[in-house]
């Protein structure tokens, strides 16, 4: 032990006084040289100095034994060799590199990509300060109202009540998104997503502000709230990066505001928000039990662990369940990672993705297996001669390794630089389909793992070749001189091998798209309720400020309906609260004449608040009764529309209309139902329960958010412009928001199936046509080396047809061995996708039956040219070609 | 790596390694005067290819048996000089020991009849 430490010293010496010892190493040669020749020359021979010299030997290659002696760890020295003879190889045939790092390259970009999405989102911590003691609180509400739901939003009170009931939290927050305005003079108005929040929102989470301060405690108490926090992209683009933001006043939903402090990009908490301002709540909200409209996050104590949180939150739901019955019976808490909430889903959709990269990874890396065992086998008579040599078997290897290592690593640089090139239009394609975009970045994980990827497929290529050339047969290789015959079976097989592998990976991936594909297509042809066709949408807002009175409201919304009704290429136009698939409120409703439950039993229903013209402007149905009229207004009877699974599940098998109910949260205003409707996929196309809801007049139920609803006869996106025309001429300070079709609507709704479609789609594709050129090469391949044996069947008059036969049945052997085995392995994985499909399960007969038959065909279209050669070798030429 | 066989060029190695610990007992001397040495030494039988001598004192060095300074020759050139250090002293001894005992042993088997 103690000699090799000693040793270990003097060779780290020796590489720090590397110049010294090569100089000593020079002179000592030089020493002896000079004594021999001084001994050669006394003893009368001629030319002293060359005799020397030839007694020495070769001066370079003893030098360079001593050198391999003194080496930090001699193998080292070895590789370097290996390393400089696998460029050499790469630069002798450059096609064939560049071949091959276009083909890796392309792999180990997607999958640098796919990584730093997944690195993004799933495996980086978000951003704040020890993350991991971050938390969301839910609601739990009562199965019997809610079926299925297991989170739900908070109310006000009982998040007050949580908040100082609780002793595992360090500190709670509650908040909103929301949507903000901006006006001011010279500026176009602007909509931005806001935070609205509690003054230690930014405490809980342990944010440092870029600039200025955060809220202060009392700044979210009535009448001291006039401040805001902007982003650093509003300041930046907005405000131009005015150093002296800080401080002044912006008008923010009309009223001024002072701006205290400016938060770096990556506080996108709520998602994409562009500004906070402070959630000041008056009395009458902190009292408010039974309406859940808000979010929960909390800082867990340092130690306390996820499960006694849990725990303590539903000690106090019970607790408070008993204190107040009316609303909180059957309510509970669930306490979940920040980071867990946000991912969400997309956790499994990216997995599964990146797992695809990987299979189209592993089908490129047989692919430059096949290439490299056709290019070494050309080279077996060198190896074998180097083997008789006394090169031992593990040089040879680290030396084929080595060359394929290296093209891996150039295809990694290739790849990162295709990953860094698209990384802004990858970030553009996926904002808003999955969360944290904003923090995608090629970081030093990434890089590595890169790295990672790129010395595997390196590794994988090399090693069929490396092990077929270390096969013991190096003596009849030698022997034989060579014969195309002599490279066997044991090659085919190898080869066959491959091909069956990447049959089989591609066969997986495209059941995986095809599912996907099913998946989206069920969900398209999901009839939505309402004719998604032709019909524009937008968002308006109208700040508190500038319309104070709940009738102003109604007033101008009435004006736009009207204005742009009366707009080129406008069938009809009306408003809803909120579109279908948007979310929406959701309300405890009693029905006169029967016995008065408890709020937290009533059953719940959706609530929307319409002008009259929308079952027209929408196109949902009307079933019986009568649609909302002019007439309705707020000094009318209070009138309803249901929908027919309410009208069933309330009054089954009687007639609903002129029954009458009253919406809890409005107490005391009795409404009669005058019409059904039919049912809408009002929470989204994958939900297949229909959903009970309600339609009530806006006149007679102001407030809350606007979106308008127009049905054109032209494309509806023509109309965008003298729609914003108009508005801007009602209220130059109004910005025309969020303007989509319902088409992109319900889009919209089912973006991350699309999403995943897409993905895998394009994978799948790619998997597919590198399998196919692996069927290829190693078809023609075999072609050639039984060129022979093909010319002397045909010499004994094989018929053409048979020669054919015998190429494509070859070739598809296995290819059908791969859709054997991928079959096998489609139907194991296919679990993993249950998340992500709808309509479908995962052993699809015909998705699976119909991906088997592409593949096969693709196979058989793969052999055509390879057997089309084989019809044309000239018996003659072919006989005359070996030995 | 299990497939290294034990070449020719292992065996010679050992022994040559034996012969310069054996040569520098004598005193420090350059590889030039080892080499010389060991050819007049062997009654001129044996003689050192330098190709195989140098990578050897360095070896040596290395592992701590040999000690080496430079210092004027007699000729009055600077020449690179070993000597024994005590474990290089130590092995000398152990190695010779077995070497006599491997060699009376080879010459019994030579020897022997029938």
């Amino acid at each position: 032990m103690a000699e090799w430490l000693s040793s270990l010293r003097l060779r780290v010496r020796a590489l720090l006084h590397r110049r010294q010892r090569e100089q000593d190493l020079q002179d000592e040669v030089a020493f002896h040289l000079a004594m021999r020749e001084e001994q050669i020359s006394t003893s009368g021979a001629a030319d002293a100095r060359s005799g020397a010299r030839r007694r020495f030997g070769s001066i370079a290659k003893i030098q360079d034994d001593v050198r391999d002696t003194w080496a930090l760890a001699p193998r080292i020295s070895s590789l370097f060799q290996d390393v400089r003879y696998a460029a050499r190889m790469i630069r002798r045939g450059p096609g064939f590199a560049l071949l091959v790092v276009l083909i890796l390259g392309l792999g180990v970009g997607i999958n640098a990509v796919m990584f730093s999405l997944v690195n993004a989102v799933v495996v980086r911590p978000l951003p704040f300060a020890s993350p991991d003691r971050l938390v969301r609180v839910w609601h739990v509400p009562p199965a019997a109202q809610f079926p299925g739901a297991t989170r739900f939003s908070v109310s006000p009170a009982n998040y007050l009540d949580w908040r100082t009931q609780n002793g595992v939290f360090e500190q709670m927050s509650i908040y909103a998104p929301g949507r903000a305005t901006l006006t001011g003079p010279g500026l176009e108005p602007d909509s931005v997503v806001e935070g609205i929040v509690s003054a230690d929102f930014f405490d809980v989470l342990g944010a440092r502000p870029l600039h200025g301060r955060y809220f202060e405690t009392g700044e979210d108490e009535p009448g001291t709230d006039g401040v805001v926090v902007v982003s650093e992209e509003l300041w930046q683009t907005r405000f131009g990066g005015d150093p002296g933001l800080v401080g002044r006043s912006i008008v923010v939903d009309s009223r001024p505001r002072t701006v205290i402090g400016i938060a770096p990009a990556l506080m996108a908490f709520p998602a994409r928000a562009r500004l906070w301002t402070p959630l000041a709540m008056n009395a009458e909200m902190r009292a408010t039990r039974g309406i859940h409209d808000f979010l929960v996050i909390a800082r867990m104590k340092t130690g306390v662990p996820i499960a006694r949180a849990q725990a303590e939150m539903d000690t106090i739901s019970k607790r408070l369940a008993v204190q107040y019955p009316v609303d909180n019976t059957g309510w509970g808490a669930l306490v979940v990672p920040l980071q867990d909430d946000i991912v969400g889903d997309t956790r499994t959709a990216l997995l599964v993705l990146l797992g695809a990269v990987g299979f189209v990874m592993l089908i490129a890396s047989a692919n430059l297996a096949n290439l490299l065992l056709a290019k070494t086998l050309g080279r077996s008579k060198e190896i074998a001669v180097r083997a008789a040599l006394g090169a031992s078997r593990r040089r040879v290897v680290q030396q084929i390794l080595c060359e394929t290592m290296l093209l891996g690593l150039l295809s990694g640089v290739f790849g990162l630089l295709l990953a860094r090139g698209s990384m802004t239009a990858i970030v553009a394609y996926v904002t808003g389909t999955i969360p944290r975009s904003t923090e995608i970045d090629l970081d030093a994980r990434v890089l590595l793992f890169t790295l990672g990827v790129s010395l595997t497929a390196g590794l994988i290529a090399g090693l069929a070749p490396a092990w077929r050339l270390t096969r013991p047969n190096i003596q009849s290789t030698l022997n034989q001189g060579l014969t195309r015959t002599a490279t066997g079976s044991h090659d085919r097989r190898l080869r066959h091998a491959l091909v069956v592998s990447e049959v089989a990976l591609a066969l997986v991936l495209l059941v995986g798209a095809g599912l996907l594909i099913r998946t989206v297509g069920t969900l398209r042809a999901v009839d939505p309720g309402f004719d998604r066709h032709n019909v524009l949408t937008a968002v308006l807002t109208l700040p508190q400020a500038k319309y104070p009175k709940q009738a102003d409201r109604t007033r101008f919304a009435d004006l736009v309906t009207q204005r742009v009704g009366g707009l080129p290429g406008v069938e009809a136009v009306s408003t809803i609260d909120s579109l279908p698939m948007t979310g929406g409120s959701t309300q405890p409703v009693s029905i006169e004449g029967e016995p008065v439950k408890p709020m937290s039993e009533q059953p719940e229903v959706a609530v929307r608040r319409i002008m009259p013209g929308y079952l027209r402007a929408s196109g949902t149905r009307l079933i019986r009764g009568r649609d909302f009229t002019k007439a309705d207004t707020a000094d009318a009877l209070p009138v309803v529309l249901i929908s027919e699974s309410m009208a069933k599940q309330f009054w089954p098998n009687q007639n609903p209309l002129g029954k009458r109910l009253t919406l809890t949260f409005r107490p005391g205003v009795v409404r009669e139902v005058v019409g059904v409707v039919g049912d809408v996929k009002i929470t989204g196309l994958d939900v297949l329960e229909p959903v009970a809801a309600l339609y009530a007049p806006l006149a007679q139920n102001p407030g809350g958010p606007l979106s308008l609803v127009v049905r054109t006869t032209v494309p509806p996106k023509s109309v965008t412009p003298s729609m914003a025309a108009l508005l801007h001429e009602l209220d130059p300070d109004l910005p025309l928001l969020n303007v989509r079709t319902m088409d992109e609507v319900v889009g919209a709704s089912i973006a991350q199936q699309q999403f995943a479609m897409e993905l895998l789609g394009a994978f799948a594709a790619l998997a597919l046509l590198l399998a196919a050129i692996g069927i290829y090469s190693v078809l023609s391949w075999t072609v050639r080396q039984r060129v022979r044996e093909i010319g002397i069947r045909r010499a004994l008059g094989a018929p053409t047809r048979d020669l054919l036969r015998m190429v494509v049945v070859e070739g598809l052997k296995p290819t059908v061995w791969g859709v054997v085995l991928g079959v096998a392995s489609a139907l194991a994985l296919g679990r993993l996708l249950s998340a992500l499909i709808f309509g479908v399960t995962p052993h699809d007969i015909t998705t699976l039956s119909s991906v088997a038959m592409i593949i096969t065909l693709v196979g058989v279209s793969a052999t055509l040219l390879p057997a089309y050669r084989a019809t044309r070798v000239d018996p003659v030429i072919a006989l005359r070609d070996e030995p | 790596m299990g497939d290294d066989a034990q070449t020719p060029a292992d065996l010679l190695q050992g022994t040559l390694e034996l012969l310069i610990l054996r040569t520098l007992a004598t005193g420090e001397k350059h590889g030039y005067e080892i080499a010389e040495w060991i050819h007049v030494a062997s009654a001129e039988a044996l003689s050192v290819e330098e190709g195989a001598l140098y990578p050897a004192l360095h070896r040596l060095e290395l592992r701590g048996l040999l000690a080496a300074q430079w210092d004027t020759s007699a000729n009055n050139r600077r020449a690179k000089y070993y000597r024994l250090t005590p474990s290089g002293r130590k092995r000398l001894k152990e190695t010779r020991e077995s070497w006599r005992r491997t060699s009376i042993a080879i010459n019994r088997v030579l020897e022997a009849n029938g």
